[in-house]
């Protein structure tokens, strides 16, 4: 059996969806659980082939609902487990992923995002953003990146394993149908012979020594009976959470400084962007660039100090405000105004933002 | 350091554009240049009509999909009308000269049109199944992305476990690149 998936540094070109494989044998993933949905067959495709090499498993199910508590089965066995999903079975996926904030559990989901509602296509959107951030009923108690590159869908998708088994809270990464199918190069690499530590895995059950005298009991629970004890549970996540989220909110920005209007989008929509503002820049327009690379939770105190001084965001997304939303609540009370453009289901260009600044400028 | 040349393919199912933008793609790849391929997807398997978006470049390169192509290429009758929208002043737009009563629906607006005979030679001089691979020569010249060399090594890459059976099909290969160059640059 080959000892490591990836010796040193290569550069690739391959799928998105090739990448996020790579990414989770590198991350040292044991287990992924799933059911096929476009665009992201191919995570499944391209683990069942490589996982086999290196001792890994996969376990086919027979539904969503079914490879998310599989998946979190997993991780209270002690396994580096993960699952991947896209639109319809994003849906089914919140039960299970519901379960995981109330058990604490470090599942990774990985979405490649399709459009909605329904079946709707099965192309592209970014209109999983407010079901990923928040779906399920609770309180949002998990962590989402929001990638833009393959590059990042590497990082960001070792990175996910991390953050999950350090705090403890379900972790997605949150690509969308075009990065799913884009080939694009990027460098993948052994995240440990670049100084990164792996964070191990461990079971949640069995540990050694008396429960109540050597450590403390393990109750795993999604039931209370007393609302005050589920209240009470609820404060010390929440407690947990807020003192994780400065920790680990991530953004990209530029050219915000002296910006009378700030073009802020996440994932791919970020490249238009980021091509648009430069066009733009060097065209003498006053205008600026800021991106969440965590849509759960916001880096809320950049957004807010860039909301005070900044007249206008204009709010670039693939869905009908589903950003907006997030960035209005972070930006509460901030005097800048908010212009949207909102293409649900559909790509945006750099040639698109490039105009709609232009006619927003007048 | 030139700027990005975007390049959008279309043609029939099995016409191989799919197959055209990747091979281009890595090789540009294999160049060390930036590259970015996508192709459209939906739920069908067949009937519709398949397009490629195609970006190389020396920076990395932005949103995957773009509104006006440098380079459109279009292969049947229906990919002519789907592509026409990708058309500005500054477009190469070439179709295949063997579809027919097209005239009335090619774009007013590009900055050249070409009409090459691809479907024709292959079916004649060389063999229908390297037309997209005329076609790959016919990009590679009309881009100039990546060096015929580079493109022969992509193909190379590809097919090399059939040409290791076959020879006679690294010839057929290497010849429908060369002429597909040639196509174009006569046209030009």
């Amino acid at each position: 059996m080959a000892d490591k998936p990836i010796e040193g540094e290569k550069r690739v070109f391959m799928t998105g969806n090739e990448v996020v494989a790579w990414a989770a044998l590198a991350a040292k993933a044991e287990i992924m659980y799933g059911y096929p949905i476009t665009p992201q067959n191919e995570i499944m495709h391209y683990w069942t082939r490589m996982a086999p090499k290196f001792g890994r498993e996969f376990l086919q199910t027979e539904d969503e609902l079914s490879a998310g508590f599989t998946t979190a089965g997993g991780v209270l066995a002690g396994r580096k487990a993960f699952t991947a999903t896209a639109g319809p079975g994003n849906t089914l996926m919140q039960e299970p992923m519901s379960m995981a904030e109330a058990m604490r559990l470090p599942v990774v989901v990985v979405v490649q995002q399709r459009g909605g509602p329904s079946t709707a296509t099965v192309i592209y959107s970014q209109q999983e953003v407010t079901m990923t951030t928040m779906g399920g009923n609770g309180e949002g108690l998990r962590v989402v990146y929001s990638t833009a590159t393959h590059q990042e869908l590497f990082d960001y998708t070792i990175k996910a394993f991390n953050t999950a088994w350090k705090y403890r809270f379900p972790t997605f990464v949150l690509g969308d149908g075009y990065q799913a199918k884009m080939r694009e190069s990027l460098t993948i690499y052994d995240p440990e012979a670049r100084g990164v530590t792996l964070l191990p895995a461990e079971a949640y059950l069995g540990k050694p020594g008396t429960p109540g005298v050597d450590r403390p009991p393990a109750q795993y629970r999604n039931t209370y009976n007393v609302e005050e004890e589920l209240y009470e549970v609820l404060q010390g996540y929440f407690k947990d959470y807020e003192k994780m989220a400065p920790e680990i909110a991530e953004f990209d920005a530029f050219d915000t400084e002296d910006a009378d209007l700030v073009v802020i989008s996440h994932g791919v929509v970020s490249r238009a962007a980021k091509g648009a503002v430069k066009e733009l820049r060097a065209a003498g327009y006053k205008v600026g660039y800021f991106r969440p690379i965590t849509l759960r939770p916001l880096p809320v105190k950049e957004l807010r100090a860039l909301g005070g001084r900044t007249k206008q965001f204009l709010v670039a997304e693939s869905a009908n405000g589903q950003l907006a939303r997030l960035l209005k609540e972070a930006a509460y009370g901030c005097p800048v105004e908010m212009l949207p453009m909102y293409k649900p289901g559909v790509g945006i260009t750099t040639e698109e933002v490039v105009a709609r600044v232009k006619e927003i400028a007048g | 350091m030139g700027k990005t040349v975007k390049v959008l393919l279309a043609g029939e199912g099995g016409q191989g554009v799919q197959s055209v933008a990747q091979i281009i793609a890595e090789a540009a790849n294999e160049e060390g240049r930036e590259a970015l391929y996508i192709p459209n997807f939906g739920v069908e398997q067949r009937g519709g009509v398949s397009v490629a978006y195609l970006q190389i470049g020396d920076e990395p390169i932005g949103a995957p999909k773009f509104l006006t192509g440098d380079i459109v290429i279009a292969l049947s009758d229906r990919a002519v009308h789907r592509t026409r929208q990708y058309v500005g002043p500054q477009t190469l737009f070439v179709y295949d000269s063997s579809i027919e009563n097209i005239e009335d629906a090619l774009p007013a607006n590009a900055k050249k049109i070409l009409a090459i005979p691809a479907l024709d030679v292959a079916k004649k001089e060389l063999h229908p199944r390297v037309f997209n691979i005329i076609i790959m020569g016919a990009v590679v010249k009309a881009t100039e992305v990546v060096s015929e060399a580079d493109a022969k090594k992509a193909i190379e890459k590809k097919l090399g476990y059939k040409f290791e059976k076959n020879p006679k099909l690294r010839e057929l290969n290497y010849k429908a690149i060369e002429r597909g160059m040639e196509l174009v640059a006569r046209a030009m």
